[in-house]
């Protein structure tokens, strides 16, 4: 079932490379796509402009995905994710912290700041979130409480942003895949390709971990430490990609939610989920280009109209207490 | 096998926070034999099982696998000798009985050294020890109590530990799956596992157990042979509740029975033995 959902997301991406107002051959655009030269329009289109904008969003999706299958399994409940504990507003406040005193919009320049936002938020999370160890529900509490804290802060630091650069710093807080270039792809890739093993070493325990912590314990593990690694790596995951394209909305939260549906799996499922991230935030991605014509209304739009609603659905299915 | 014990606890003290639980306790739980734990609720026999398996770390005090200090051991070691079943553990939503089963080999799987033959033996052995064989590829959600509960037991036997403790495993299941529980337990020893289980009912205790620890208020009250220990005066002042000791007509074994009468009930001629 990974490998149907690998392979959809493969079709995804050369299908968003090959749409577009301008258009060029399927050939042409898979030549372009793995860089080689078309002579044609291609080069330029698919190889400048889609290729970087697509892949980034494909790897952010990855990113977010990961950082969202670690954090629902941590706490134990498919509401968890980087956008609901705080951990995306941690990695915002950075970043705007970063345009406020910077005032550098760059990727590479907010990347450190956001990551060490999304920290920030994650150790406010472990500590509020523990009573001598973390507590999934507690966490999940203290989560939402890091949460406005870190969108009050944001707002704060808009409104003492010079009006220059609002704009810019406005831009990246809804989340945007707009012009990317292959140095944002070269970040993504280097982060998934850290990110992503670690998250697949670490499932296997989380999967037990997911059993209680005593049972956990009793098997040879340390929950306690399974749980703040694991945190941690999400937090860094988070941060990573909202420094590459801003925070995107729920991407994190619906993702693994959906790989675990479509592939059935007990318990987390990383590789599966961070396939289904990159699916879907390619598809928002293409749906941002192209749906309302030339608007090009920003990615993270789109992923909270397919989030929000998919956020209602949970809560409504769960009748009570979410488990 | 050999007649030393294995596992020890050492003038073992257990607290939750200020509040101590367990008051300088020590024991040997005997190789290859029973060894229930009973007691009042609250009387720290869940917190001394946790605290004999490395869950709970002693205010004071020693726990002792092999002769070694069993919080100075790696805790993936001390899992390949001693399993643990906690009580009320998670099934992961839509998990298959093989797959929950599986997750016993935790402790003998390691990053390089992925699933491997050994590890499917395991499983197939304690499926078909706890009679689910034929249940294994069912969702574990789906099983009646008494099978749930052989399905955490099986995860515990894959474990392959020689030293298996089980928190109330009897708990939540109707009179028979007690039985089959227990039974199951009984046939652990008879193979040479060393079980300590924590039992609620004191006639099952008497009835299963080679060697019955009786606590009360955090202290082992007695300890030994069931029948020696469970006499009315230990078993009421323990519970605070008048009882009388009648012999089990099926097994010979210690049966506890209260002498107050139910208001209104007349009480029954005397006809002791």
């Amino acid at each position: 079932m990974t490998l149907v959902i690998g392979a959809a997301t493969l079709v995804l991406v050369v299908f968003s490379l090959w749409t577009g107002t301008v258009s060029v051959t399927l050939p042409d655009t898979l030549r372009a796509a793995v860089g080689l030269h078309t002579g044609t329009a291609a080069d330029f289109i698919v190889g400048q402009l889609r290729a970087p904008r697509v892949y980034t969003a494909a790897l952010v999706g990855a990113l977010l995905a990961a950082s969202g299958a670690l954090m629902q399994s941590i706490a134990r409940n498919p509401l968890a994710s980087p956008d609901l504990l705080g951990i995306s507003a941690g990695a915002t406040a950075g970043a705007v912290g970063c345009i406020f005193v910077t005032q550098n919009t760059s990727s590479l320049a907010l990347a450190p700041w956001a990551i060490l936002g999304a920290l920030v938020a994650a150790v406010l999370v472990i500590v509020l979130g523990s009573r001598g160890r973390l507590e999934p529900f507690r966490m999940i509490i203290a989560g939402i409480g890091v949460n406005f804290v870190g969108t009050a802060v944001v707002t704060l630091i808009l409104t003492k942003i010079p009006d220059n650069i609002v704009p810019q710093a406005y831009a990246w807080i809804v989340g945007s895949t707009n012009s990317r270039t292959w140095e944002h792809v070269r970040i993504g890739a280097i982060a998934c390709l850290v990110i992503v093993p670690i998250a697949l070493m670490l499932a296997r325990g989380l999967r037990v971990l997911e059993m209680g912590d005593d049972l956990a314990a009793g098997l040879g593990l340390r929950p306690g430490r399974l749980r703040f690694v694991a945190l941690t790596v999400s937090a860094v995951a988070a941060g990573l990609a909202a420094a590459l394209v801003g925070p995107i909305a729920f991407i994190a939260l619906v993702a693994p939610a959906i790989a675990r549906r479509v592939t059935r799996s007990p318990g987390i499922s990383v590789a599966a989920s961070v396939l289904m991230g990159a699916a879907l935030t390619v598809f928002a991605d293409l749906a941002a280009r192209e749906l309302l014509g030339s608007a090009q209304l920003p990615v993270g739009l789109y992923t909270s109209l397919i989030g929000g609603p998919y956020l209602i659905y949970l809560i409504v299915r769960s009748k009570g207490a979410f488990e | 096998m050999t007649d030393e014990s294995r596992l020890t606890a050492q003038n073992l003290t257990l607290s939750y926070g200020d509040a101590r639980v367990v008051h300088g306790v020590s024991l040997e739980i005997p190789p290859a034999s029973v060894t229930a734990i009973v007691g009042p609720n609250g009387c720290g026999k869940s917190t001394l099982l946790r605290g004999l398996a490395r869950l709970h770390a002693p205010a004071s005090g020693t726990v002792l696998l092999d002769g070694r200090d069993i919080h100075e051991r790696s805790t993936k070691d001390v899992a390949r000798e001693l399993g643990i079943l906690p009580q009320s553990p998670l099934a992961p939503g839509g998990i298959t009985v093989r797959d929950l089963v599986g997750r016993g080999r935790t402790p003998h799987l390691k990053a390089l050294r992925p699933w491997q033959d050994a590890d499917t033996r395991a499983v197939t052995d304690a499926l078909r020890a706890t009679g689910l064989t034929g249940l294994a590829e069912r969702p574990v959600d789906s099983l009646s109590g008494g099978q749930r509960q052989r399905a955490w037991i099986a995860l515990a036997l894959a474990q392959q530990t020689e030293l298996l403790l089980l928190d109330e495993p009897t708990t939540f299941l109707d009179i028979a799956h007690q039985y089959e529980v227990l039974d199951l337990v009984h046939g652990l020893a008879a193979n040479g596992r060393t079980v300590v289980v924590v039992l609620h009912d004191l006639a099952q205790a008497a009835r299963y157990a080679d060697h019955l620890v009786l606590m009360s208020a955090g202290l082992i009250l007695a300890r030994g042979n069931p029948s020696e220990v469970l006499t009315a005066d230990r078993v009421g002042a323990a519970f605070g509740l008048p009882v009388t000791v009648v012999t089990d007509p099926v097994t010979g074994t210690p049966l506890i029975v209260p002498t107050g009468v139910p208001a209104g009930r007349p009480q029954a001629k005397e006809k002791t033995a």
